[in-house]
């Protein structure tokens, strides 16, 4: 037996030896990436080293690492830095946290009733970014926006809460509008989980007279750590480039209190045409989302042995 | 030999003829010229129906001439008709204004509209209505219409408020007083409504405020961020926004509705607003008349100023077509039909030149909004640091004065946080 092994082991080794290490069938795919992917990053590399302004026809200048020195002297790339932290992680783990509750507590509920209030559940997910953005601009207005109307007329406040309109409490506002949408997404997902948890390992917990916080915590967690963790990774690198939110709700106001990444990368490329120091900001942008994107990978890899 | 009966002939006759009709028609649809035209009026659900119609108008004068309108949004125009012009694909005629005009023209790809300008037009046009519209090449964008700002205030909640509806502030001590006065007998109406959103836009909008302040953060004859003009503006503001005086965070369009609802006091808006507010609610020439006034911004330590929100129309020096599309400039800026019909009318400002041709259309220039415009508030027009580095001022400013009117960290440092971030 342990010999048939050995010689099946050394067939796939020499086979492997013998596969060329770049095959001419995946070509084409490799054009395509390069074309579609390749291009633009090294494009964004080389723009990133220039000064390149895009009102300026004058060709660019070679500057070196000056866009990255600037850089990392630029307190508004460190605040949005931070926001584009806060924002993404703030958001996954809350609305991670609470389609968990919701996927917890719709578990056993059935009937046609539940699968109404189910589908309901899963709505803000079918709607657009766009319109959740304004959507949740309008409700948090000032003057004449929902929220305050109900809380004032319930006596919580007594005079209209600025929203969107403090610096303090701005961040969490648009976060709990991004909660509000992706909260489904998780409540989808792990729902699915845990009906793919064996009937047996449920029975024998009951068996072992588990309570429901011993069942929760040491039966379905352990099974939904997987899917936990690949769903909000996904959602964290989703994240992380969210424009739209952000943009529709605050521009990144007042002042720069929830500008991320990505919104001030729009502002420097668009507004002020600085392709060069937009690229670098972008190069380190790219280069975060890639050590996410790796770490997906590798949990992927891990789920899959 | 081929023989033809009466039905085949006259089938033969009619192919033929449709055939040398359609050859005809082709040949005339080559001879045709095609100009684009990248705007926002068409873009837009008020201004669409307008520009449409001047451009009919204008195709059904020039039958050698078809325009194609590109309607793109007013918040996009600039950063597509730059990276168009960067790419070498722009229109050939294209809407513009504020800052963006300048940033088209920094980047040398306008067609210089001096050669094109005739000796009667330019003496036809209004004093001052090219300014800011010249640089060393010449004139760089035509003056399509005229949309400066006014300090409108609304007579029937002034007195309600117990002030004479005939007197609007005229310092900015009377209007912190008349705010106060309007926040205490109606908590329910924003006493005033300016821009405080952080966009180019914005700081055009602030600008004159700064000025009556006497505050020049940037540009010829700046002073800086912390200047003592300028932390006395950033200090009114707070003042101001803690008061409730004001509803921070909307963009300027957002007030518009309200005010046509009778829920703004004062507003600090174009001379579109009349248009814009009477759309909304309906309201005859006489009752807005009875019920809005405009005047000139009330002026603290400075002069009381204004800015220039009109229109401007460019033409790309890669054209092809530059006397069809002059002729079609001209036509949008200075055709009583065109002034009539888009911009009197739906676009609500004012021409550019001094005489229509048209008495009727002279006429309506007389009536009290269009009046006020002409003779107080246009002489007031003053220059903005407009350029490259516009926008970039104009992120940092708005920025520390988004802080000033939300935040809580002290003048000093807002004021040095902005300097900090204006181009050097």
């Amino acid at each position: 037996m342990a010999a048939e092994t050995t010689t099946t082991e050394v067939r796939v080794r020499s086979r492997a030896r013998h596969e060329p290490w770049l095959d001419r069938m995946v070509l084409p795919t490799l054009v395509v990436m390069a074309v579609v992917v390749g291009y633009p990053i090294v494009y964004t590399i080389a723009l990133s080293v220039q000064n390149y302004n895009l009102l300026d026809f004058r060709p660019a200048a070679y500057v070196g690492a000056a866009n990255y020195t600037k850089l990392a002297g630029d307190p508004i790339f460190w605040g949005s830095l931070a926001n584009t932290a806060i924002y993404t992680f703030g958001s996954v783990g809350v609305s991670a946290l609470l389609g968990l509750a919701l996927a917890l507590l719709m578990e056993n509920l059935g009937g046609a009733r539940f699968r109404a209030i189910r589908a309901l559940l899963l709505t803000p997910w079918a709607v657009p970014f766009v319109v959740v953005a304004f959507l949740f601009r309008y409700m948090y207005l000032q003057n004449g926006g929902v929220i305050n109307a109900v809380l004032l007329s319930t006596g919580i406040i007594d005079a209209p809460v600025p929203w969107l309109n403090s610096s303090t409490l701005a961040l969490p506002a648009v976060m709990v509008a991004n909660v509000w949408a992706m909260a489904p997404f998780f409540f989808l997902l792990l729902s699915a989980a845990l009906s793919a948890i064996p009937n047996e390992v449920i029975e024998s917990a009951r068996v072992d007279r588990a309570g429901t916080w011993g069942m929760i915590w040491h039966i379905k967690l352990p099974f939904l750590r997987n899917p936990l963790l690949i769903s909000s990774l996904l959602m964290v690198i989703s994240n992380f480039n969210d424009f739209a939110k952000i943009w529709a709700m605050t521009q990144g106001g007042p002042g720069y209190s929830t500008s991320t990444l990505v919104v001030y990368v729009y502002r420097l490329a668009f507004e002020r045409f600085e392709f060069g120091y937009a690229s670098a900001v972008g190069v380190i942008w790219l280069t975060m989302l890639m050590v996410l994107a790796w770490i997906y990978m590798r949990v992927l890899r891990m789920e899959s042995r | 030999m081929i023989r033809f009966d009466r039905r085949g002939l006259r089938l033969a006759t009619i192919s033929i003829a449709a055939l040398v009709a359609g050859m005809g028609g082709a040949a005339s649809a080559q001879d045709k010229i095609t100009l684009t035209f990248a705007n926002w009026a068409a873009a837009e659900g008020t201004t669409r129906p307008g520009i449409e119609k001047v451009i009919a108008d204008f195709e059904a004068a020039n039958p050698e001439i078809d325009v194609v309108s590109e309607a793109i949004s007013f918040s996009e125009i600039a950063r597509q008709l730059v990276l168009r012009a960067r790419s070498g694909n722009p229109p050939d005629v294209a809407q513009i204004a504020g800052n963006d005009t300048v940033l088209l023209a920094f980047t040398g790809a306008l067609e210089p509209l001096d050669g094109y300008v005739k000796e009667n037009l330019a003496a036809n046009l209004k004093q001052g209505a090219d300014a800011g519209l010249r640089d060393d090449g010449g004139l760089f964008a035509f003056p399509w219409n005229q949309s400066p700002a006014g300090f409108w205030y609304n007579k029937e909640i002034m007195q309600k408020a117990g002030l004479d509806p005939n007197k609007p502030p005229r310092t900015i001590d009377e209007l912190t007083a008349a705010l106060a006065a309007i926040k205490s007998s109606q908590p329910d109406v924003i006493p005033l409504a300016i821009d405080t959103t952080n966009r180019a836009f914005a700081l055009s909008s602030n600008w004159p405020w700064m000025k009556s302040f006497g505050a020049v953060p940037v540009g010829e004859g700046a002073t800086g961020a912390e200047s003592a003009e300028m932390k006395a503006y950033l200090s009114w503001m707070r003042k101001i926004a803690q008061a409730g005086y004001i509803d921070p965070g909307r963009r300027i369009g957002e007030f518009r509705p309200l005010a046509a609802q009778g829920h703004v006091a004062f507003i600090w808006d174009q001379v579109l607003l009349k248009g814009v507010m009477q759309g909304a609610s309906k309201m005859s020439d006489d009752d807005f008349y009875k019920t809005w006034g405009v005047t000139t911004l009330p002026a603290g330590a400075g002069k009381p100023t204004t800015f220039e929100g009109g229109h401007q129309l460019v033409m790309f020096a890669s054209g092809k077509q530059k006397e069809a599309a002059w002729k079609f400039i001209e036509y949008l800026a200075t055709s009583p039909d065109a002034i009539a019909n888009y911009t009197m009318s739906v676009n609500s400002s004012l021409p550019s030149i001094k005489a229509t041709g048209k008495a009727e259309l002279d006429a309506a220039l007389g009536t009290p909004v269009f009046k006020a415009f002409s003779d107080e508030i246009i002489p007031t027009l003053a220059p903005q640091p407009y350029g490259p580095d516009f926008a970039a001022a104009a992120t940092a400013i708005m920025a520390g004065v988004q802080e000033a009117v939300t935040g809580s960290q002290p003048i000093d440092d807002i004021a040095a946080s902005i300097q900090l971030g204006l181009p050097q």
